[in-house]
């Protein structure tokens, strides 16, 4: 005694099958994700009602159960998929033993896909649940079949139903004289063009993607072979410490997951235990710019392998594995929504990442200067922010040092109580390098990202260690002065060299210094080097900006101070210089000496350098000519 | 030469915006200019204006900007004009944060893009929209009501801002004016995540903290505090963003704002425009003020490159230091713009001695 009966959606439904294929879902492998998820939110929903009737101890299952005596008390969720036929007569069926449906039930989902054509894509977001979720699940088969048949029996009614629907929105419901089992089987038959998403390979590899850390058996068949799909044991997700002793095991998942040889991993746990997972220590150095593509499963499920959001920004030599039961992603689930919880749980789970860091330290100091080398910038990163992490990290730090990229205890050692000198830009570390090397003496370059950030927060972790900034200008501290006599001696013609110089904002000193073979040192400010800059920027520009960059210059002007010209007394070329009595000609020296230093620093000179430069090579020809004929 | 300014180039484009790619750029173009390279350092400067800007270097942006102009007038077809037109705006957003720059000067570098726009055929919505911006910038709000009527009445071309970059300038508009109403209603689209691009909501959930706190929206203004100061803390660029959570946590809590204050005083330190770090500065010693008069014993942290710093220092002497330098610049730019603003506000958030 069977009863068809004709109805009609009151939606397009072609329109909304348009908007899932083409804006929501990526491809139509979903359908998989969408199929499983219904399974899986079923057997979670039966799971649900056996815990309220136990708890009220009425076990109204009892009735349903009599039927089907393979079931015990202790239930367990279970789904198998099914492939069948051949080429367009293929057929994938999809089975559950969850809570299955009843006949209003299959009328509320109906009526659920007709509000969501009003609503559109955005209903996967705000759709929690379980009948509104199947609804909208189910619409994503039509991309590969063009007919859905769904059998099922619910556990709270027992009567079998049938839903048969197409593509075009029309559907029939009949009852069922057969018993079947409690749950849900879904069949779908492959529409031309789809033979792709019915293969074999394809949907095993796409149950295991969406569905590995289920925790019931995902079982797939096949011309009469079953096998198990997803993962045989999650127990470790409870607990993923137990996971340190297994880690060959845990290293092959993660590539089975994540396409990716790891050789190191992290297990983490928000102290809720709602939130787990496996951080990977990326075995290759990051681009500080790639995007962390974390995978992330909700409630088992999985939800995306590209969230970016779930570990504080500094992880990026993290690749993980996350599962979660308390996040809310966003429609496109590609991101977590940023609330309040995603802040905590990101931040449990840093912590965790830290403390392993810490852990190792202590224990395994080779472990972790392995991962430094690697990640060494991301780590950095993360110890400007976190005074508790470079306290413990700062002595494996490397910086390039006039010894070479050292690390920093050992430059500690070197310094031997002293201050650690260090320049804050690249561009002073380069000015005084040659010089401070020459002398033996230890300067850090702290001009790299992150470097002088980290220098300068030292002595906030200990007050033993000092640092100090050094600027180009100081650099002639550790050169030696003249003696009084020979200050008296030059006086005069450091005044000559001065007024030379005095055009350019540069001013002219005398020390000693090493290397000899380095006549002149010109040292220049970050400010003087950005009016440098605006002042050769002047002679390019148009009017109006040559006025703007006047004005400008004047507030630069304030603090930028001089440039210095340091002349080496320990070279021959500058001894020589001192020695002329000319004034011309100590003037034309100067200004060659100056030239020549710009030139050695990559200093892009203005026309009135230019000028300069001409004006005294003119004059040394003029003079060695001179001189050839006395002779 | 050419291989190590590609190669340095090269260095800069794995780098994040920033000090360091800034100075690797830097490095190059100073090579490519020993080297008379003119278009390979034209090239250079376009990255260093656009990684200046929006890594707060103003100044630089200005400075690599101005050349890129001068060589462009001299040789138009070599160059791809709608970029640099895309940019001027840029540089006309920050001229007011410098107080050197006077008057006369800013409307003229107005006028020379409403010149230059017209010659290329794009309308002069943006014109109208930036000197709604600039009057905003120098404290003239009168006027900035009356350009925030010209420039909606101009249709959009492909030289306007974005929908979110306006529509959030008419949010701060309303922020100024001290008309809540209208700037929550204003940000309606932008806080439901309807209206946003790469500095939106970022510029508008600091400007909405005041107003939702004003109006008993405590909660709301505590959750916009959090999104907001969460997508700007590690971005120099948004300094005056920062300072103005600064301004709210100096009402609704200063005690967090003490975190606040010590991760960012040493981007305000050496930050190349006055406005901005004026903006710092007054807002910081808010706060400070708050806690000192509460009695609240604490020391607060000045990063290594302040040479008056000493671990001991008190608030009332960190408060004796800093609210000067913020008085004399408001100073300078109500001189500057002709009227008090920023000074009338300093007096506001400011409590006198």
């Amino acid at each position: 005694m069977s009863q068809t009966d004709e109805y009609r959606f009151q939606v397009n439904l072609g329109g909304m099958i348009d908007i899932l294929a083409n804006h929501l879902y990526s491809s139509p492998r979903v359908f998989i994700r969408e199929v499983l998820q219904n399974a899986t939110d079923a057997i979670t929903a039966r799971k649900e009602l056996r815990k309220v009737a136990a708890e009220s101890n009425v076990l109204q299952e009892d009735k349903a159960l009599e039927d089907t005596a393979s079931e015990s008390n202790d239930y367990e969720g279970k789904v198998i998929v099914e492939l069948s036929g051949s080429g367009e007569h293929q057929v994938l069926m999809i089975q559950d033993n969850g809570i299955g449906l009843s006949e209003e039930d299959i009328h509320r989902f109906l009526s659920i896909i007709g509000q969501s054509s009003k609503k559109g894509a955005d209903l996967l977001a705000s759709e929690t649940s379980f009948i509104g979720r199947f609804g909208i699940g189910l619409l994503s088969c039509f991309m590969v079949s063009d007919e859905i048949v769904v059998l099922t029996r619910s556990v709270k009614e027992g009567i079998s139903m049938e839903w048969r629907g197409k593509p075009d929105g029309t559907y029939t419901i009949r009852r069922l004289e057969t018993e079947l089992p409690v749950g849900t089987q879904i069949y779908l038959r492959c529409k031309p063009g789809s033979e792709f998403y019915y293969e074999p390979a394809q949907v095993e590899e796409s149950l295991f993607y969406y569905g590995a850390l289920l925790p019931y058996p995902v079982m797939l068949s096949v011309d009469g072979e079953t096998k198990r799909v997803n993962l045989p044991s999650t127990s470790w997700m409870q607990d993923p410490d137990q996971l340190r002793s297994r880690r060959s095991e845990v290293l092959d998942l993660g590539y089975r997951l994540m396409g990716e040889r790891f050789s190191d991993f992290i297990p983490l746990r928000t102290t809720s235990g709602r939130t787990g997972g496996i951080a990977f220590i990326l075995p290759r150095s990051v681009n500080l710019n790639s995007k962390r593509l974390h995978r992330v499963y909700l409630k088992h499920m999985l939800v995306s392998d590209k969230a970016e959001n779930v570990l504080p920004e500094w992880a990026f030599f993290i690749k993980s594995l996350i599962w979660t039961d308390e996040l809310q992603p966003t429609a496109s689930r590609e991101y977590f929504y940023e609330n309040e919880q995603l802040d905590d749980v990101r931040s449990e789970l840093g912590t965790c990442i830290r403390e392993e860091l810490l852990r190792m330290a202590q224990y395994e100091p080779d472990r972790l200067q392995h991962w430094i080398r690697l990640h060494e910038l991301s780590m950095k990163a993360l110890a400007v922010e976190d005074d508790e992490f470079l306290r413990i990290m700062y002595r494996w730090f490397s910086f390039e040092s006039t010894f070479g990229r050292r690390e920093l205890k050992e430059l500690i050692q070197e310094a031997d109580g002293r201050p650690l000198h260090y320049t804050s830009t690249v561009d002073e570390y380069r000015q005084i390098t040659h010089v401070a090397a020459a002398q033996s003496m230890l300067v850090i370059n702290g001009g790299y990202i992150y470097d002088s950030d980290i220098l300068e927060k030292l002595h906030w972790i200990d007050p033993n260690l000092q640092t100090e900034r050094l600027s180009p200008e100081e650099v002639s501290l550790s050169f030696t002065g003249l003696t009084q006599e020979e200050r008296e001696s030059y006086y005069g013609v450091l005044r000559v060299m001065d007024a030379a110089l005095q055009p350019m904002r540069c001013r002219a000193e005398l020390k000693r210094f090493e290397p000899v073979s380095l006549p002149v040192l010109y040292t220049i400010s970050q400010d003087a080097l950005t009016l440098r800059s605006m002042e050769n920027t002047v002679e390019e520009t148009t009017s109006l900006f040559s006025n703007v960059l006047d004005s400008l210059k004047a507030g630069v002007q304030q603090n930028s101070g001089y440039s210095t010209l340091y002349f080496n007394l320990n070279n021959p070329v500058v001894a020589r210089i001192l020695e002329a009595t000319d004034t011309q000609m100590v003037t034309a020296a100067t200004e060659m000496m100056y030239v020549n230093a710009l030139m050695m620093g990559h200093y892009p000179m203005n026309r009135s350098e230019l000028g300069l430069m001409n004006r005294s090579v003119l004059h040394f020809i003029n003079w060695g000519l001179g001189n050839g004929q006395n002779a | 030469m050419e291989d190590t300014i590609y190669e340095l180039m090269e260095q800069a484009q794995d780098l994040p915006g920033g000090a360091a790619k800034l100075a690797i750029l830097e490095e190059a173009v100073r090579l490519a200019d020993t080297s008379g390279l003119k278009e390979l350092a034209y090239e250079i400067r376009g990255e260093i204006v656009d990684c200046a800007i929006f890594n707060g270097y103003p100044l630089k942006s200005l400075i690599a900007f101005s050349w890129q102009l001068g060589q462009f007038d001299q040789n138009p077809e070599e160059y791809d004009a709608d970029e640099l037109l895309w940019n001027y705006k840029w540089i006309l957003g920050k001229v007011c944060s410098f107080s050197n720059i006077s008057k006369t000067q800013i409307e003229d570098l107005a006028e020379d893009m409403r010149r230059r726009y017209a010659e290329y055929g794009y309308n002069e919505r943006p014109y109208y929209y930036y000197k709604f911006r600039i009057a905003m910038d120098m404290g003239e709000l009168d006027e900035a009501r009356r350009y925030l009527d010209t420039f909606r009445s101009v249709e959009r071309d492909s030289m306007s801002d974005c929908e979110a970059c306006e529509q959030s300038q008419m949010v701060r508009f309303y922020y100024l004016t001290g008309e809540d109403e209208q700037a929550l209603a204003v940000a309606k689209p932008i806080l439901s995540g309807r209206m946003k691009c790469a500095e939106v909501p970022h510029v508008t959930l600091s400007q909405v903290l005041l107003p939702l706190y004003r109006q008993g929206e405590v909660d709301e203004a505590k959750e916009n505090h959090r999104k907001g100061y969460r997508l700007i803390r590690d971005e120099r660029d948004f300094l005056k963003t920062i300072a103005e959570h600064i301004e709210y946590l100096a009402i609704a809590d200063p005690i967090q704002g003490i975190e606040v204050v010590e991760r960012h005083l040493h981007m305000a330190l050496d930050y190349e425009s006055g406005l901005e770090q004026m903006y710092f500065y007054a807002t910081m010693v808010s706060l400070l003020q708050k806690l000192d008069t509460s009695g609240e014993k604490r020391l607060i942290r000045l990063p290594a490159s302040l040479e008056w710093a000493r671990e001991d220092r008190t608030l009332t002497e960190i408060i004796a230091y800093f609210r000067p330098l913020a008085e004399s610049a408001a100073a300078d730019f109500d001189r500057r713009n002709g009227n008090t603003f920023y000074s009338d506000w300093i007096g506001k958030i400011v409590q006198t001695a």
